[in-house]
């Protein structure tokens, strides 16, 4: 199903009802309806996310006591002006969202969302249950309905229709919600007994009606906890594989949450880290089973550098991680020790001060986590260079190399090539003409297009002699067009055809070397910015010019 | 670019600010700019206090600048994460990246 697109729907509330229920096949009606069945006619009910308030206004004229909050200033007022006329109506409109509304304790019959949780990151879901469970009386009920993932075949079909949707929103410029993956698994510990349960659209579409139930002594919810999750063996090192071959595109997250290395007790030490499959699994690696907590915070699943800088791993999200895990109570350790590289989002003085809510004193790790059990052992006051510097060693080239290869595959390389081939396939088939040996030729590019990336990648510190990346480009052009040349020369033996190829070479090198920018750490925004214009015209013409001499030495050859 | 070179014949150049520098009077030498830095720019100056090393190097992470106790580091940070892909969205849109989705 698409219910991300309602980010765009969500633009006009005017039209957003008649939109959403073509959207969902007007399954968002079926789920009204259901939910109608499942109050009565004289309770306390306040309903987050209420959009065009349709549903509310319904509750309202039952007799229900309703207040309805949504963050959307448009929606509010969309639905002030659709106010139900009917003389004694109990519904207030509010601005507000599950993090900023207050409600009183023990104070609402029912509690209702629809088509709201995709609006929350994983950890805010966690936050949203127990807000929710705090506000409701004993025995109070939680009505959900969202777009959850269907299994099996559906699944498949989900997943197409969100990456087609994804793409629309990307072009509009706007976000995509989040995949309500995991919320199942955090309705028991925090304290819900789902009691009705209904599936639409080979469950792509649930609603849930969940019962408040006490699980400890204390009258309060209680904590989510991520199961342990493997880090060793082979599914393991496949994920590790899976992402360095989609390092760039994919984000690949784990549950944020607490995670166990060895058998920590209160009084071990809490490193903290994202929630990038790969960060977890070599986290724990390196730890080589220390008896530590490692926190995930909810980076997005996104690796520490790029999220720190990318606003996915700073003070909110720490803040929300030690909050949501309950970590200060679970461990009497009050130093956390981050990844040296958060510190590009993570601020230690804009933290709260030192308070009972956040009790901990943050501690900047070494830079790599390798160095992590020498980290713990000397706890040093200063860090030995090995410790802080990030070097873009052999090691890390091999695997940023790869990774570019794979993006530039995917994002630029694999379409055109593809149709090239089905055009050559189409010139066969149609005019009788026997080119099955230019399939050879595209082969050949793939192949060109991965040697120049080695190139770029194992020779990368040669081209420390300058700072600007167009240089660095021309200079690995050159370098490309000697191998390249070289290595044509012994597949074809020719003299013309190397000369047809040469600026396509050069391009290649110079196109991939500005790309390869973002894995090296020898540029900065500034600079790769002020260098974005002028590499557009080079590039153009550069294009331009290869593609004619390709095209001859297609004919031809 | 041209005004800055009619000064320089006729007048004393005009002080070009570093991309980053500590402002020593309220630097504490406390050191935490040096242990967050990945490439050790800030060095001690032996005197107690920090200085930065090399600012060219610098890739305005503004890890320092963010940690500092005292604000006492001046960074003249752009936005964005510094590769091709970022920049490329940030021109498309006028100075606003909605991910660059490369990292």
């Amino acid at each position: 199903m698409a219910v991300t697109y309602m980010r765009k729907l969500e633009e006009e509330p005017v039209s957003y009802d008649s939109k959403f229920t073509a959207l969902t096949k007007g399954v968002n009606l079926k789920v009204q309806d259901w939910i109608l069945d499942h109050i009565g006619s004289s309770e306390t009910i306040l309903e987050i996310g209420c959009g065009t308030g349709t549903l509310a206004s319904k509750m309202a004229i039952r007799g229900n006591q309703i207040i309805a909050i949504d963050k959307n200033v448009n929606m509010i007022n969309f639905a002030m002006k659709n106010y139900p006329t009917d003389k004694d109506v109990n519904l207030l409109y509010q601005i507000g969202t599950t993090e900023d509304y207050k409600v009183e304790d023990n104070s609402k019959d029912v509690i209702v969302s629809t088509f709201m949780l995709s609006e929350l990151k994983t950890f805010e879901q966690q936050k949203f249950l127990r807000k929710a469970w705090k506000a409701l009386k004993p025995n109070g009920r939680l009505i959900v309905a969202a777009e959850f993932i269907p299994s099996g075949f559906w699944r498949q079909v989900f997943r197409i229709k969100r990456w087609w949707y994804k793409k629309k929103l990307r072009r509009l410029h706007l976000k995509t919600t989040t995949v309500v993956k995991w919320f199942f698994k955090y309705l028991e510990p925090i304290g819900f007994k789902i009691n009705m349960h209904k599936t639409w659209k080979h469950g792509s579409i649930q609603a849930l009606e969940l019962h408040k139930v006490n699980v400890n002594d204390t009258n309060e919810p209680g904590y989510y906890q991520p199961q342990a999750r493997k880090f060793k063996g082979i599914r393991s090192q496949l994920k590790i594989y899976r992402c360095l071959f989609t390092g760039q595109i994919d984000h690949v997250p784990i549950e944020p949450g607490i995670y166990r290395s060895g058998n920590p007790n209160r009084n071990s030490p809490i490193i903290v880290t994202a929630n990038y499959a790969y960060t977890y699994i070599k986290v724990m690696r390196d730890l080589k089973g220390i008896d530590a907590w490692v926190l995930c915070v909810d980076s997005d699943g996104i690796n520490v550098w790029c999220a720190a800088r990318g606003d996915n791993f700073g003070n909110n999200q720490l803040l929300e991680a030690v909050e949501t895990s309950n970590i200060a109570d679970i461990t009497d350790t009050r130093t956390l020790i981050l990844p040296q590289l958060s510190a590009g989002g993570v601020s230690i003085p804009q933290l709260p001060k030192k308070s009972e809510k956040f009790p901990f004193k943050i501690t900047y790790g070494p830079v790599w986590s390798k160095q992590l059990p020498q980290f713990l052992k000397e706890k040093p006051g200063r860090k030995s260079d090995k410790m802080k510097i990030a070097k873009f060693s052999l090691s890390h080239r091999i695997r940023a190399g790869v990774t570019h290869i794979t993006f530039l595959f995917r994002k630029i390389f694999l379409l055109p090539l593809l149709a090239l081939a089905l055009l050559i396939l189409g010139i066969n088939v149609l005019l009788g003409i026997t080119w099955y040996s230019k399939l050879y030729w595209i082969g050949e590019i793939f192949l060109w297009i991965i040697v120049a990336n080695i190139i770029i990648s194992l020779l990368f510190p040669i081209s420390e002699f300058t700072r600007k990346f167009l240089v660095k480009g021309v200079f690995f052009g050159i370098l490309n067009v000697i191998i390249l040349s070289t290595l044509t020369w012994i597949l074809h033996n020719s003299i013309i055809f190397i000369l047809l190829n040469v600026c396509f070479y050069f391009w290649i090198a110079f196109f991939s070397t500005m790309s390869f920018s973002g894995d090296t750490m020898y540029t900065n925004p500034r600079e790769i910015q002020g260098e974005y214009p002028i590499f557009v015209r080079i590039n153009k013409i550069l294009i331009i010019v290869s593609l004619v001499f390709l095209v001859i030495g297609l004919i031809i050859y | 670019m041209t005004e800055t070179k009619l000064d320089s014949c006729c007048a004393p150049s005009a002080i070009e600010i570093p991309r980053i520098f500590i402002n020593i009077s309220t630097c504490t030498g406390c050191g935490l700019c040096g242990e967050v830095c990945p490439f050790g720019l800030p060095q001690s100056n032996g005197n107690g206090k920090f200085e930065i090393k090399d600012s060219e190097l610098c890739i305005e992470c503004s890890a320092c600048a963010r940690n500092c106790p005292t604000q006492a580091i001046m960074l003249q940070e752009q936005k964005g994460c510094g590769c091709l892909w970022d920049a490329r969205a940030r021109k498309k849109n006028q100075g606003n990246s909605n991910g660059c989705g490369c990292c």
